[in-house]
């Protein structure tokens, strides 16, 4: 007896009105994905903007002030003038101030004479509880040193000798970040979050279907009738690839249209990618599922297995590359790390598909592998 | 009986879940056409033993075949020949009785067209309407069962296997299983049955009695009867009330009685110690000889296992 088509396209059409039934997973599945992409890309916003700052100017020249323009006028920083000493004392203990800047008598000074022995001073005091914060307000600090530096030398040509000698002739760093570069935190996270919810939601689908079949006894119905475990797994996979896929969609338009993310790779590499990869998830999921038999044991598995590794080992939230070798290694086992590469990488840059050949090769190695064992583990007789 | 008459033939069957032996020895054969009863307790091995001639459970030891192919080996050929409806609801409950119907036909590869042919006839004749658009969920349990039947008889099947069809369902339910059972049997179909109602066991060309993962009577009703009471058992109505004295003086000259209802149920071999016993309460009642039952051949027979 050989693969039949027609049987497994009986047990998908089957499968299609069981979702088409259900319209708590139909809701979950279509409703999860915007929650929380909608949830990470709104309100998590990992950018830091209008950052509190008291202000003591004890300079109080036109370049001291001309210094806080600037500074107010990045965007990042809030600022509130302090008058004295114990104003800026008060102003450091209230709850909920992150930093005080203070410049220093003879700022003004010191920048005009363009001396690099004796440069401009200021000082940040930040609140270190919140370390995140108060490295990136140094770093911005530090950006808007730049740009006023720039500025006074344009406008003061005749002090600082031109516009390439900073005026407090320090060396300076200059970054420029490719593909975001604004470092925009959203345009990082939305299309890596995607990958991870698809994937996970993909995995406990299909972890329910065979145990479900377990546990109402239709399994052995099943099992009687002439139909192949290939054909069930074929079956009980199309019809969630069309509900994940459409999914995938969904967040695309969410990515592209509401949070304005670029999208520069190539769509139909995106796409095939996506198809690859969501089979290797719902596969994966009828593994756990043809394995525990019971729906319980299967959603547990499917976090598990699912939700971890995304997370973890994907470099969603820790770089891999900051992780000790043998980790390094072992992420490659989890083709969320494979595909969260792909989709950054195709949302963000323009790069050429095949520089994405190896990634692309795992997740559909990982697929074929899950499909293969599905089948293969498939129980066809009711032993307990 | 001739050789090409046997269908399923078992062997020594064991079936084993680790050390708990579920059928434990078990050998029998059912012939062509007819109706073999499996009788017992829960528990007794006749799921076990239905499963394993189905093919969806592998035996430990010996061997079970089916027109002379070992069924594990084989399923491919032999399961389009099956029909199995478990004991367990198996229908998908979200399903309407036409799409569960549809679902299972096109398993065994019908066109939609002879499953709707199919289906007609056989709701037909149990006796349902022929369109339910409810799901499944939503009907009786008899109703459930008979939709079960008929789901798993869509294919024509030649063998067909009901493990406890009429559990938990109404009289008239039974009887219209029953017919249907019968009426397979007359096109030609082999029914293996189980059931636990000794009642039913009446109806089955051959039956075998089934206790603890073995199989302790086989043969037809009638044959087990005469095997079990070669002398029919006696019935004791009374006309004062002396039956607990009555059966105090049985019991002295060592026979065993049974309380049915106001009568007493009484199987001897020795009439002339009967006799004797009953002597001293001559006119307080009266005896008949009467058919004995299948319930009293099962009791007689787990009860001779357990002497032994």
């Amino acid at each position: 007896m050989n693969f039949s088509w027609r049987r497994a396209r009986s047990v998908a059409l089957k499968e299609y009105k069981h979702i088409l039934r259900d319209p708590f997973t139909l809701a979950v599945t279509l409703i999860l994905p915007l929650v929380f992409v909608g949830m990470f890309g709104f309100v998590i916003d990992l950018d830091y903007k209008h950052m509190r700052v008291y202000v003591r100017d004890n300079d109080q020249t036109s370049v001291s002030r001309r210094f806080l323009q600037e500074m107010a006028s990045s965007g990042y920083f809030d600022l509130t003038p302090v008058h004295s000493p114990a104003e800026a004392d008060q102003a450091l203990e209230k709850n909920g101030s992150p930093a005080l800047l203070i410049i220093k008598r003879g700022f003004g000074r010191n920048v005009r004479s363009g001396n690099p022995e004796t440069p401009g001073q200021i000082q940040l005091l930040a609140d270190g509880t919140d370390n995140v914060q108060a490295s990136i307000m140094g770093t911005y600090l530090q950006g808007v040193i730049q740009k006023a530096n720039a500025v006074f030398a344009r406008d003061n040509p005749e002090l600082s000798g031109g516009a390439e000698r900073a005026p407090n002739g320090g060396d300076q760093i200059r970054s420029r970040f490719l593909f975001n570069p604004e470092l925009n935190s959203r345009w990082f996270i939305v299309p890596a979050l995607s990958t991870i919810i698809i994937g996970f939601l993909a995995i406990v689908l299909t972890a329910l279907t065979v145990a479900k079949e377990w546990e109402n006894g239709s399994m052995e119905l099943l099992l009687s009738t002439p139909v192949r475990p290939a054909e069930i797994v074929l079956g009980k996979l199309v019809p969630y690839f069309l509900l994940t896929f459409f999914d995938v969609l969904v967040v695309f338009v969410l990515a592209v249209y509401v949070f304005r993310i670029p999208f520069l790779g190539s769509f139909l590499f995106y796409m095939a990618a996506c198809w690859v990869y969501i089979t290797g998830a719902l596969a994966l999921g009828l593994v756990i599922s043809v394995v525990t038999r019971q729906q319980q044991a299967a959603i547990q598995f499917a976090f598990a297995v699912g939700l971890l590794p995304s997370f973890i080992f994907s470099g969603f939230i820790f770089p891999i590359e900051n992780m000790p070798a043998f980790f390094q290694y072992f992420t490659a086992l989890f083709p969320q790390r494979w595909f969260l590469l792909i989709s950054r990488t195709v949302f963000l840059s323009d790069a050429a598909p095949m520089t994405l050949a190896t990634a692309f090769g795992a997740i559909g190695l990982f697929a074929a592998a899950m499909i293969l064992l599905a089948v293969h583990k498939f129980k066809t007789d009711v032993e307990p | 009986m001739n050789e090409n008459d046997i269908v399923i033939s078992v062997k020594n069957l064991v079936v084993a879940f680790g050390d708990f032996h579920a059928v434990d020895g078990v050998s029998f054969d059912v012939r062509r056409g007819e109706i073999f009863g499996f009788l017992g307790a829960n528990g007794a091995g006749k799921t076990t033993t239905i499963r394993t001639i189905c093919g969806i459970l592998n035996p430990s030891e010996g061997s079970v075949t089916v027109d002379g192919k070992d069924v594990s080996s084989s399923t491919a050929v032999l399961k389009p020949r099956i029909g199995y409806m478990s004991q367990k609801f198996t229908l998908y409950p979200d399903l309407s009785v036409r799409e569960n119907m549809y679902f299972a036909g096109s398993l065994y590869g019908m066109s939609p067209k002879q499953i709707d042919e199919r289906a007609r006839k056989l709701m037909d004749f149990i006796g349902l309407p022929q369109r339910i658009p409810d799901p499944v969920s939503h009907l009786s349990g008899g109703v459930k069962q008979m939709v079960a039947l008929a789901s798993s008889l869509l294919h024509d099947p030649e063998l067909v296997f009901l493990d406890e069809p009429t559990a938990g369902t109404s009289p008239q339910t039974r009887v219209a299983f029953w017919a249907l059972i019968r009426r397979l049997a007359e096109m030609g179909k082999t029914v293996f049955v189980t059931t636990h109602y000794m009642d039913e066991a009446e109806y089955c060309g051959r039956i075998a009695l089934m206790e603890r993962g073995k199989i302790v009577a086989l043969g037809t009703p009638q044959k087990l009867k005469e095997q079990f009471f070669p002398v029919k058992p006696l019935e004791i109505a009374f006309h004062a009330p002396v039956q607990n004295a009555l059966r105090e003086a049985l019991k002295q000259a060592g026979i065993e009685s049974a309380v049915f209802g106001n009568h007493l149920r009484v199987r001897v071999s020795d009439r002339a110690a009967f006799e004797r016993a009953c002597a001293p309460f001559a006119g307080q009642f009266s005896v008949k000889e009467v058919e004995p039952t299948l319930e009293d051949v099962f009791l007689q027979a787990v009860s001779g296992r357990e002497a032994k």
